[in-house]
C-alpha cells in the first residue's frame, strides 16, 4: 500500500506522485513516514525532504511549512519547495549573499522583515547543503 | 485624387475632413484592438495563477478544519471581537484607467461608508480618489501585474498588525470578485475578526469545488507537533495572507477582463463609426462627381446653344 505525496505552495502544486516512504525535516527532528502512520499534523523546518520510491530515492529541499499524514496521504503545504535535480548553486548563493547584505543592517529592519529574511537564508541553505552533498 | 474634386456643395473641404476623420478613427481602432488582445493574454494569466493556488488554499483549510475543533481558540486576539469604532478596509483598485466601471463601482461602495474608516490602497486609482476625497489612507502599496505572494505579504501582515494594535476594529477586504469574463462585481469580504472561521472554511472550499475529499478520510486520532495550540497559532496568519492574496488576484482577473471587455466594445464602435464614415465619404465623393458632370453638360449645353 503506497502513500500520496503531495507537495503545494501557494504558487501551485509542486509534487504529486506516490511513494514508498518520507522522511520529513519537523520542528523536532526527522520524522519517517511509513504506511499506515497514525494522522499528524506537525510544522516542518527548511531542510531537506527525502523521498523512496522502489529502488529509487529522491531528495527535496523545502522551506518552513506544515505537513499533515492522514489516511496514507502525505500533504505537505510549504512556502518553497524544490527538487534538488533543479536547484541552481548560482542563484540560490546570490540569494543567500543578498539576504546577508540585509540583514547585516539588522538594527534598522523591521522585525518581521529580519524574520522573512532569514526564512531565506534557511530554505537557501538547505539547498545549497543538499546540492553539495549530492556531488560530494 | 484630390484634384478631381472642385470646390462646391459638397467640396474638397468636406470630403477632406472626413478622410481626416476617417485616418483618426482607424488609428483609435487599432489602438484599442492591441490592447484589447494585451489584456486577454494577461486575463488568461492571471486566471491561470488564481487557480494555481487552489490546492494551497484547499489544503490550508482541511488542516485548520482538523485543528478547530481541538483547539480551545477564544484566546487568541483573531478570534475577539470588540465594538466597532474604526473598520479598517483594504482597498484593491486598479493602476491604470480605460478598464469600463470596475473602479468607478468600487468606489461608489467606498462612498456609501459613513462609519469612520481606515483605509489601506492597493491600485493608484484608489489612492487617488482617497486623497481626493480626503479619506484616512494610512498606507498604499503597488503590486505589479505577475502579483507573486512575496508582494502581497507585507500588505496583509501590516493589516494584521493593525488590527492587533487595536487602530482598527475589523479587517475587510473591498476588490473587484471576478464571477466571469463579463461580470464582476465589488464585494466587501470581511476577515478579521474571525468570527465563524468554520463559515470562512467553507466559503473559500466552495470557491474550489470542494471535489478534494474524494481521499478516504483517516478517522483516528490526530497527532499535532509541536502541539495544537502552537500549529493553530503559527496556521492562522498563513490563513489570512492567503485569503488577502487570492483577494488580490480575483481583483487581477477583473482587471483584466474588464479592460479587455472595454477594449473590444470600443474596438466594435471604431469599426461602425469607421462604416458610416466610409459611407458619407462616398457620398460626398459621389456628389462631387455628379456635380461636376453637371457643371460640364450645362456648359456644354450653353455653348451648344
Amino acid at each position: 500500500m503506497p502513500l500520496l505525496l503531495e507537495i503545494v505552495t501557494p504558487e501551485g502544486r509542486v509534487y504529486s506522485d506516490t511513494v514508498d516512504t518520507v522522511v520529513l525535516p519537523t520542528a523536532q527532528g526527522e520524522i519517517g513516514i511509513l504506511p499506515g502512520h497514525l494522522p499528524v499534523l506537525t510544522q516542518l523546518e527548511a531542510g531537506e525532504l527525502r523521498v523512496q520510491k522502489g529502488n529509487t530515492q529522491e531528495s527535496l529541499a523545502c522551506g518552513r511549512g506544515f505537513a499533515e499524514i492522514a489516511g496514507d496521504k502525505v500533504s505537505v503545504l510549504a512556502e518553497q519547495a524544490i527538487n534538488i535535480a533543479a536547484i541552481d548553486e548560482s542563484a540560490v548563493e546570490n540569494a543567500v549573499r543578498r539576504a546577508e547584505e540585509a540583514l547585516k543592517e539588522k538594527q534598522t529592519l523591521a522585525p518581521d522583515e529580519v524574520e522573512r529574511l532569514e526564512g531565506v537564508m534557511r530554505f537557501a541553505y538547505a539547498q545549497l547543503d543538499l546540492k553539495r552533498r549530492r556531488r560530494g | 485624387m484630390n484634384r478631381h474634386f472642385q470646390p462646391s456643395a459638397f467640396g474638397a473641404s468636406s470630403t477632406r475632413d472626413i478622410r481626416r476623420r476617417i485616418k483618426s478613427v482607424k488609428n483609435t481602432r487599432q489602438i484599442t484592438k492591441a490592447m484589447e488582445l494585451v489584456a486577454a493574454s494577461k486575463m488568461k494569466k492571471a486566471q491561470q495563477l488564481a487557480v494555481a493556488g487552489h490546492p494551497y488554499a484547499a489544503l490550508l483549510c482541511d488542516m485548520l478544519a482538523a485543528l478547530s475543533h481541538r483547539v480551545e481558540r477564544l484566546e487568541h486576539p483573531f478570534f475577539a471581537a470588540r465594538p466597532v469604532k474604526t473598520r479598517g478596509i483594504l482597498l484593491i483598485t486598479t493602476d491604470r484607467g480605460l478598464c469600463g466601471p470596475l473602479n468607478s463601482n468600487l468606489l461608489r461602495v467606498v462612498t456609501e461608508i459613513q462609519e469612520p474608516t481606515k483605509y489601506v490602497c492597493i491600485g493608484r486609482k484608489g489612492t487617488q480618489f482617497l486623497g481626493r476625497t480626503k479619506r484616512d489612507l494610512v498606507a498604499d502599496f503597488t503590486v505589479s501585474d505577475k502579483t507573486p505572494f512575496a508582494e502581497i505579504r507585507p500588505a496583509a501582515e501590516y493589516l494584521i498588525k493593525l488590527f492587533l494594535d487595536g487602530e482598527v476594529d475589523t479587517v475587510e477586504v473591498l476588490f473587484s470578485y471576478y464571477r466571469n469574463t463579463l461580470v464582476q462585481v465589488p464585494l466587501l469580504l470581511p476577515l478579521l475578526p474571525l468570527v465563524n472561521l468554520e463559515e470562512s472554511i467553507e466559503r473559500v472550499r466552495k470557491q474550489k469545488g470542494a471535489g478534494e475529499s474524494a481521499v478516504k478520510r483517516d478517522d483516528r486520532e490526530m497527532l499535532f507537533e509541536p502541539d495544537a495550540a502552537i500549529v493553530f497559532e503559527a496556521l492562522l496568519p498563513l490563513f489570512l495572507n492567503r485569503e488577502i492574496y487570492q483577494c488580490v488576484l480575483d481583483a487581477k482577473a477583473s482587471e483584466h477582463s474588464a479592460r479587455m471587455v472595454a477594449m473590444k466594445t470600443a474596438k466594435d464602435n471604431a469599426s461602425k463609426l469607421l462604416d458610416s464614415l466610409t459611407l458619407e465619404y462616398n457620398k460626398a465623393r459621389q456628389a462631387g462627381i455628379t456635380a461636376e458632370i453637371l457643371e460640364i453638360s450645362a456648359s456644354q449645353m450653353a455653348q451648344s446653344a
